[in-house]
């Protein structure tokens, strides 16, 4: 018995040490918590973790980064959850949509006022990525990397089903048609994969079809997400869907990569980082890229692209120190190896990001428009998402749905 | 009496096809988590589908990669010291209070007990949002030693009710010995109680273990540091990547993981049985 | 006598209370603070400051359509998984009962699914049962009973099927080892009495086996109606609630509201509604149980 009381002693002491042997650790180290959502298996992620944060933390002794992934949506709701919670992260690269709804939320510092050399450091980026970052005039952020979607083709399918890359909207619904079907195997095949049914994902269409979600002040929707262009870009989609030229959003189905790879979707919407995937799970498949096909608002994508920022509660000095350091021109460069764009000045001039071709994605990005910038974003799309299934599944018609949705969104907005 | 003997033949044959019927049916999946784990990812959507790989396809890079590149060590290490400190734990204070109102019965300690009995009613994840916001308040999010005291908490009325039902079963006359003796309480629950109920706790043991070594939705709710994770949610992580996912990786890392619960499970199934029967039959 | 003395007193206190202080602040408190949350207004922005909103959330939830569909799945899920586990669980306790060799085998492969994690279990399932996976093939290409690939996860009522089928794979080996305890103790006499009477083995199951075992049934009937509702992880892991929360279950969209929207009153409401109905419901299930035995 008496070992049992001695372990017992030791197990509640250990638990009473820990934290404190932790505190003392920190001592002579500063710990910068960073959260990003490089996926955990990807050259992004190896290059953070192999190439960056060793070079960061030899260049400034004294501080170390723990770096931790989420899955995208997942790191949105940890950092809204730990915002109450105490236990918020010193950086994080967000998504440059959330970046309202954080604000709003007070947990962001502004940057141009806490910061004495931010105008410098703000300097050498692109003015207009570091516009996602402003809110009600202050910054709350510095621009990472910026994207956009273009079209992905499979080059082989196109060319046995005598398709030509479409052009236009018109041309496009051909091609899923004739590209859906079945293969050699028996196995069904899709004209077109989309991997959820978000803004991120319907923009592009609504927006190319001459639709618009909002009015321009960000202040109604009525008119214009349930307005006929947009709606007549959802029943485009949904009748694609219904006839399986479309899938991809379902739980059962084969993930995006993984179909493209294996010739079951012959075309997707991708941003720069699909081809270093690609090149590492399938090196075999010829593709080739286009933009997004013109409808009646012309080829409008959408834009993306991340901010990197840092809450209330970090470690300023030595986070933005990493800040500084991951928007510098040596960690752009390498992060450009891996399919991110860079925004910093000096980076896009350098001789990696000019090899890496990614003029199709910049013109993509001088068309392009990026999702509503408000507070509520989060939740419109939540309601746009469980419209579209509605639509896709048939249980209501896109004019019906969409006439719900703007209701929903214009209490939103208010 | 050659008739019955045919029948009772028949009916013997008949129970060891459908046993052996339900056996293939229950280790199906597991197989071919097996079989999954040792092919190479791009394996996984070959055509026609194989439920065992090619002799020739066949491959440890799956467990490779989990062993070296992953932060697998780290995530078993987790969950081995978040499990034993919770059934340690777990074992002294359910086997203390299992004492106390097991052998010393009185209207308070029958209110207590019908109190602590009412809550394992209660399924476990309707109170995460409180204690979530416990767990803020004492500043036990991501804190890997912060999950134990929350695990145990749900363990107690459960071993509690277990080691109780043993405690009762000591034959008075052992304790009166002791009484007689002059022994005071402490003495007579490490000296006489503890030792005589060691089956009981042990069998409790394994099943909080199983607990915590299982535990999901918490941990994936206050932890959130990589180096904090406990298996479950690392392989949850692994899968979260929806547009490319390693099933490969997935399983391997699932398989490395149930290794030490079926080794126990078979080792220790004798207690599992006891502690299983003990709640059920006694209704 | 014994407890008269009072360090005799100190010590059982002493004894008490470190699984009072456990359990006072991890268990009950939660449970009060639960029912005090589910009164307040509380979102994200404002989760440690907690305005009074009287009963707003518990409307808000019953005036919720997807809390009628998360409930109508779980009530579902309940009604199918357990008289499933149980029925196919004693079923396999009556086959091992009478076999003499390879019974522990048998019955330790059969508790291996209960041993399983969750979350391994459903990334098995989900992985079988994905449009292009393993199980489609089979009923389609090898055996000829399906004319197409099932979209097993991708609409309600099948992706709801594929949890309860894993529900009760996992369950069945828990049901099994109760049950065959419960077996072994039923009186042989009863059963040669019945054979007297020229019973067949149907007649002897209903009327010998299942009234001798009947508080085991109740007993198991209680613990696995509590376990239905507690159904999360698979729910997550098998189809996240896809498409559109079709596939929640109580659980999942509690979790979803509280720590994806930041809803943490209506979550709280939801949770106390849901833990106050099983509550009551196995206080009636007890009671029966100790009626039937007196």
């Amino acid at each position: 018995m008496r070992t049992f009381t001695k372990i017992l002693a030791v197990m509640l002491a250990c638990m009473m040490l820990l934290p404190a042997c932790a505190a003392l650790a920190e001592g002579e180290t500063v710990t910068i918590n960073f959260w990003h959502h490089y996926s955990a298996q990807s050259a992004e992620n190896e290059t953070l973790m192999n190439v960056l944060i060793p070079a960061f933390e030899a260049e400034n002794p004294g501080i170390k980064v723990n770096a931790v992934s989420h899955e995208w949506a997942e790191l949105h709701d940890k950092v809204l959850v730990s915002a109450n919670a105490n236990a918020l992260p010193d950086v994080a690269r967000c998504d440059i949509a959330w970046l309202p709804e954080f604000q709003k939320m007070g947990i962001l510092v502004a940057l141009d006022e806490e910061m004495p050399d931010f105008a410098e450091a703000s300097g050498k980026l692109l003015p207009s990525a570091m516009s996602t970052a402003l809110i009600g005039g202050h910054s709350y952020a510095l621009a990472l990397n910026t994207n956009s979607k273009i079209v992905f083709y499979n080059k082989a399918m196109l060319e046995a089903a005598g398709v030509e890359v479409p052009a236009t909207m018109d041309a496009w619904i051909e091609a899923v048609r004739q590209l859906s079907g079945e293969n050699a195997n028996g196995q069904q095949v899709w004209g077109w994969n989309e991997p959820a049914l978000a803004g991120w994902n319907i923009c592009p269409f609504i927006w190319s079809f001459g639709g618009a979600l909002t009015n321009e002040d960000q202040t109604a929707a009525t008119g214009y997400i349930n307005g006929p262009a947009a709606v007549k870009a959802i029943e485009t989609f949904a009748g694609l869907v219904k006839e399986g030229g479309i899938t991809g959003f379902n739980a059962g189905d084969i993930p995006m990569t993984d179909g493209f790879g294996t010739g079951r979707y012959a075309m997707m919407l991708e941003g720069p980082w699909k081809s270093a995937e690609l090149a590492g799970a399938y090196p075999d498949v010829a593709y080739g890229t286009a933009p997004i096909p013109a409808g009646e608002g012309g080829s409008v994508s959408v834009l993306g692209g991340e901010d990197i920022a840092m809450f209330n509660s970090a470690n300023r000095e030595a986070a933005w120190k990493f800040m500084r350091f991951m928007t510098g021109e040596y960690a752009e460069t390498e992060m450009a190896k891996c399919g991110q764009i860079p925004v910093n000045k000096a980076a896009l001039e350098s001789d990696t990001v000019k090899a890496a071709d990614y003029a199709p994605f910049i013109e993509a990005i001088q068309t392009a428009r990026a999702r509503p910038t408000v507070a509520a974003w989060s939740e419109m799309d939540n309601g746009l998402q469980v419209a579209l299934n509605a639509v896709v599944t048939g249980e209501k018609t896109a004019q019906e749905a969409m006439d719900e949705l703007a209701a929903q969104w214009d209490a939103l907005l208010k | 009496m050659k008739r019955k003997n045919a029948a009772r033949i028949r009916s013997a044959a008949l129970r060891y096809l459908l046993l052996a019927v339900g056996t293939v049916i229950f280790t199906l999946p597991m197989i071919y988590m097996i079989s999954t784990s040792l092919r190479p990812n791009g394996a996984l959507y070959e055509y026609p589908p194989r439920f065992f790989p090619r002799w020739e396809a066949l491959t440890a890079e799956n467990y490779g990669y989990i062993l070296h590149q992953s932060k697998f060590y780290l995530n078993f290490l987790n969950s081995v010291i978040v499990s034993l400190s919770t059934i340690a734990l777990a074992a002294a204070i359910g086997s203390a209070m299992a004492f106390v109102l097991g052998k010393f019965k009185s209207r308070a300690t029958g209110i207590l007990f019908g109190f602590i009995i009412i809550t394992m009613i209660i399924p476990g994840t309707t109170m995460i949002v409180p204690q979530f916001e416990l767990a803020t308040r004492l500043g036990l999010v991501n804190k890997l030693w912060g999950l134990i005291p929350f695990y145990v908490a749900w363990v107690i009325p459960f071993s509690t009710f277990m080691i109780k039902g043993f405690m009762e079963n000591i034959p008075g006359e052992i304790m009166e010995a002791a009484w007689i003796d002059g022994a005071d309480v402490w003495t007579v629950y490490t000296r006489v109680a503890l030792p005589l109920a060691s089956p009981a706790i042990a069998s409790v043991s394994i099943f909080n273990f199983l607990t915590a070594w299982e535990e999901y939705p918490w941990a994936n709710t206050v932890i959130n540091d990589s180096s904090k994770r406990t298996l479950p949610i690392a392989i949850a992580g692994f899968f979260g990547q929806h547009q490319f996912t390693q099933w490969g990786y997935v399983f391997a890392m699932s398989v490395l993981t149930l290794i030490p619960v079926v080794l126990i499970f078979i080792f220790c199934q004798k207690f599992f049985v006891q502690g299983l029967t003990a709640g059920s039959v006694k209704g | 006598m014994i407890t008269k003395s009072r360090m005799n007193k100190a010590q059982i206190a002493g004894l008490l209370l470190p699984g009072l202080l456990l359990f006072g602040m991890f268990t009950v408190y939660p449970i009060i603070r639960l029912f005090w949350m589910s009164l307040c207004d509380m979102s994200f922005s404002s989760m440690l400051i907690q305005p009074f909103a009287g009963i707003m959330n518990y409307r808000e939830v019953f005036g919720d359509p997807v809390f009628r569909t998360v409930f109508v799945n779980s009530i579902a899920y309940t009604l199918v998984t357990v008289p499933g586990q149980m029925a196919l669980g004693l079923f396999i306790a009556i086959l091992l009962n009478g076999v003499k060799r390879f019974s522990v085998t048998f019955r330790v492969i059969n508790y291996l699914p209960v041993v399983t994690s969750w979350v391994i279990a459903s990334l098995v399932f989900r992985y079988i049962f994905n449009t292009e996976g393993l199980l489609n093939y089979f009923l389609w290409k090898v055996l000829g009973v399906t004319s197409g690939n099932i979209r097993w996860l991708d609409t309600r009522w099948s992706g709801l099927s594929v949890a309860m089928i894993l529900g009760i794979w996992k369950g069945i080996g828990w049901n099994m080892v109760i049950f065959l305890a419960a077996l072994q103790q039923v009186p042989q006499d009863l059963y040669e009495a019945a054979d007297i009477d020229g019973c067949g083995a149907w007649k002897k199951f209903v009327n010998v086996t299942l009234p001798a075992i009947r508080g085991t049934i109740l007993f198991a009937l209680i613990e696995l109606t509590i376990g239905g509702f507690n159904v999360f992880t698979s729910i997550k892991m098998i189809t996240g609630g896809k498409p559109a929360h079709q596939t929640d279950t109580l659980l999942t969209w509690m979790y979803y509201k509280a720590f994806s929207t930041g809803k943490f009153g209506y979550a709280a409401a939801l949770s106390f509604v849901m833990a106050l109905s099983l509550g009551l419901l196995a206080i009636a299930q007890f009671r029966m149980m100790r009626n039937k035995d007196a």
